[in-house]
């Protein structure tokens, strides 16, 4: 039970009449990481979330979750699973304290252990004030926390989180993401699908890149970066004629590659910090005045560009 | 299994959530029973509980023998003595004519002296002879005045043989002469309380229930958008990753809507027998059964409804469609006794006319406990059926 994976899937596939959602899928999830799912809408995502939580049969392909199979033993796979779904579920006419008894009940908590955990839960997702509000009065972020909540309630090992903070405001954002670590630091793991690269980034130990159905690229997020190259982008907007300035720099050394757009002029560098003061110093000697400067570090979302020729939110 | 419970509780607690389902459930059958049952005959004017037959006294003579008369008259179980010193026999007879009053007594003067004296001396009795009612009063009067006759005969012949040594045959004689000619007389009116009691008890014995079955039905407007909410709110998806069962799920919804019903019918034959006076509880385990099976077919509707309805206003059109369908052919507005054979056969296609036929038996028709088995086993087996239809729509929408 320890040395095995969360998770390890071994190639799903999924196809809804002609199309085919979800092609040939492969990862691996280790027991107390978060791992994250990046794409686009459509990309097969909740597809593969589905397919992992016994929802949707495979049509082919199989995967394990703490060694159970979801073909062959669905009710170990629920038994140590919390699924946060995309779509809010929760009865809107209950209360929250409602909704987390029910659902605790359903998970098999009674009696005092399940009062405990619901006012537990409720500490975690900051709603113990207004837990017996309806839950159709709240804010969509405040939903969105009870839609977590009620995965959280009995414990699960394994947590699948399905673009939980779709929609809402930055204070619940923060609470979630906040939220998320704080499991994986009480144990957990985490399964979670976003097409916020941001958030992505910030949160986990390994990233699949996911698009029609297919895991584009996988790792640890230095990983993937390094697939684009080392190379950090500056971009610069310029008072004057930028012709002169730059050929200029495209002859110090460090500087890869300069191409201007619609007056913004993009520097290709090793090392910003080393390369910028050069800039700048060019850019005096030909009286040209810098008026903004961005410098772009490498990231996932110039990796997904870089292998899709699309940006990852069109 | 436990999770069932917790399903159907979590049910009932959405639905008591909503006005709605109170409104469906009982306000709207109370108040459709009412104006039904004022289409059919309207009410009375006297609500009070006194269910006996109200029946005017009027003495014009005061000897003790016609008190005995009032007493035994005024103890009765089936009519009421309503006295008035100040009505004369002419007001009398137009109460009853009015329909205030099912009959009058009228005992004439010098009644006490005749009847020592062993003449006779009738009563007047007005009322509408050939009604049901009549048979009733008429009964009752008569077996009163015959016990003061006969007592009095008695107690003369006792008389007469401690003086004389009366012989037998003329004790006996006396005695049956007594009948040659009824002790009381009847003048004959035309009488609307007659008609009004029987033909008000008449028709809120078939509205009563055609109401109360109708709103079961409408009833399901809520509790099938409670299975629609959880399907279109993806809770059911969510149900599914735990470790519910589909199948828990769905008796769970179906325990919540029989519930639900079972505790209308009950409310609803509580309000029938004590306000509307409608006699469910005759045979109140038949009563039940019926209730039982009829709550069990329409729980099954309900689920069957919440599966095939997409979105909630489908949910409610899908309701009404059988409401008003299962109600009208059922007979819950038109008795189907009114129509013919074939409309009969045609309409027992609707639950709803087994369920009639289970109510009226008992508390119209005055049949016995046998007579609700074959409706209560229609009802049942409507139960399965929609059951059936209901999981395999399920599990054919599910499966992908
Ligand atoms: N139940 C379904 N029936 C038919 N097609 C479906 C179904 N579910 C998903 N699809 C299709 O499968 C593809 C993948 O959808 P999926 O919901 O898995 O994407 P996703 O990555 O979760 O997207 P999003 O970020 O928008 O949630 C889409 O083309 C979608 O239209
Ligand atoms: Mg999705």
């Amino acid at each position: 039970m320890i040395n095995v994976p969360a998770i390890a899937v071994l190639g799903l596939h999924k196809s809804f009449g002609g199309n085919q959602a979800v092609q040939g899928v492969n990862f691996e999830v280790k027991q107390g990481e978060i791992f994250s799912l990046l794409g686009p809408n459509g990309a097969g995502k909740t597809t593969t979330i589905s397919m992992l939580s016994c929802l949707l049969r495979p049509d082919e392909g199989d995967a394990h979750v703490m060694g159970h199979s979801i073909r062959s033993d669905p009710t170990g796979v629920k038994s140590v699973l919390g699924v946060v779904p995309q779509d809010l579920a929760l009865y809107e006419d209950l209360t929250a304290r409602e909704n987390l008894s029910f659902w605790g009940k359903m998970y098999g908590l009674r009696g005092s252990k399940l009062k405990l955990r619901v006012d537990e839960v409720l500490e975690v997702i900051g709603l113990r004030d207004r837990a017996n509000e309806r839950v159709n009065k709240y804010s969509g972020g405040m939903k969105r926390r009870v839609n977590i909540g009620v995965a959280l309630l009995h414990k699960p090992k394994v947590i699948y989180m399905d673009e939980p903070t779709v929609g809402i405001d930055p204070q619940s954002r923060r609470n979630i993401l906040d939220s998320v670590v704080a499991l994986k630091n009480e144990g957990m793991t985490v399964l979670y699908t976003t097409h916020y690269m941001e958030e992505a980034q910030e949160l986990s130990d390994h990233v699949a890149i996911m698009d029609h159905g297919k895991l584009i690229a996988c790792g640890t997020h230095e990983e993937l970066v390094k697939l684009v190259g080392q190379q950090t982008r500056i971009d610069l907007t310029l008072n004057g004629d930028s012709e002169n300035v730059m050929g200029a720099w495209k002859n110090i050394d460090g500087v890869s590659r300069v191409s201007s757009e619609d007056g913004l002029v993009s520097v290709l560098v090793k090392d910003s910090n080393q390369i910028l003061p050069h800039l700048f110093e060019a850019a005096a000697q030909l009286s040209i005045r810098i008026t903004s400067v961005d410098i772009r570090e490498p990231n996932l979302e110039a990796l997904f560009l870089h292998l899709t020729g699309r940006a990852l939110r069109d | 299994m436990i999770r069932i419970f917790d399903i159907a509780l979590k049910d009932l607690l959405q639905l008591s959530r909503d006005f709605k389902t109170f409104m469906f459930l009982l306000i709207m059958p109370i108040l459709f029973t009412f104006l039904f049952g004022f289409a059919f005959g309207g009410f009375g004017g006297n609500d009070d509980s006194d269910s006996r037959l109200p029946v005017g006294y009027l003495s014009q003579d005061d000897h003790w023998i016609t008190t005995e008369l009032h007493d035994l008259l005024a103890e009765s179980d089936v009519i009421r003595l309503e006295e008035n010193p100040f009505l004369t026999s002419f007001d009398l007879e137009e109460l009853v004519a009015n329909g205030d009053l099912a009959a009058a007594i009228i005992v004439p003067e010098g009644y006490g002296r005749a009847v020592l004296k062993n003449k006779t001396v009738r009563l007047a009795v007005i009322a509408d002879a050939g009604t049901q009612s009549w048979t009733t009063i008429e009964a009752e009067v008569l077996t009163a005045a015959s016990r003061i006759d006969g007592a009095a005969r008695t107690a003369t012949i006792m008389e007469q043989m401690e003086l004389e040594g009366v012989p037998f045959d003329y004790a006996f004689e006396q005695t049956l002469s007594a009948w040659d000619e009824p002790p009381i007389s009847i003048n004959e009116t035309s009488s609307l309380a007659i008609k009004q009691t029987s033909d008000e008890g008449n028709a809120l014995a078939h509205t009563s229930p055609g109401m109360m079955l109708q709103f079961a039905i409408a009833g399901l407007l809520t509790a099938a958008q409670v299975i629609v909410t959880e399907r279109t709110s993806r809770t059911l998806q969510r149900l599914l990753t735990t470790a519910t069962r589909r199948i828990h799920v769905l008796l769970g919804h179906f325990l919540a809507i029989f519930l639900l019903i079972f505790t209308q019918f009950t409310i609803l034959i509580i309000f029938g027998q004590y306000v509307l006076k409608v006699d469910y509880l005759r045979l109140p385990g038949a009563t039940m059964l019926v209730a039982f099976s009829a709550a069990l077919c329409i729980s099954a509707l309900g689920l069957l409804i919440g599966i095939l309805a997409k979105t909630e206003e489908q949910a409610i059109t899908f309701s009404l469609i059988p409401m008003f369908v299962f109600a009208g052919l059922g007979g819950a507005w038109v008795p189907l006794e009114f129509t013919g054979k074939t409309f009969q056969a045609i309409g027992h296609l609707s639950p709803v006319a087994w369920g009639m036929d289970g109510f009226e038996n008992i508390c119209a028709r005055g049949l016995g406990f046998e007579s609700v088995l074959i409706p209560s086993a229609a009802l049942a087996g409507y139960a399965v059926f929609f059951f059936l239809l209901a999981t395999w729509r399920l599990s054919a929408s599910e499966e992908k």
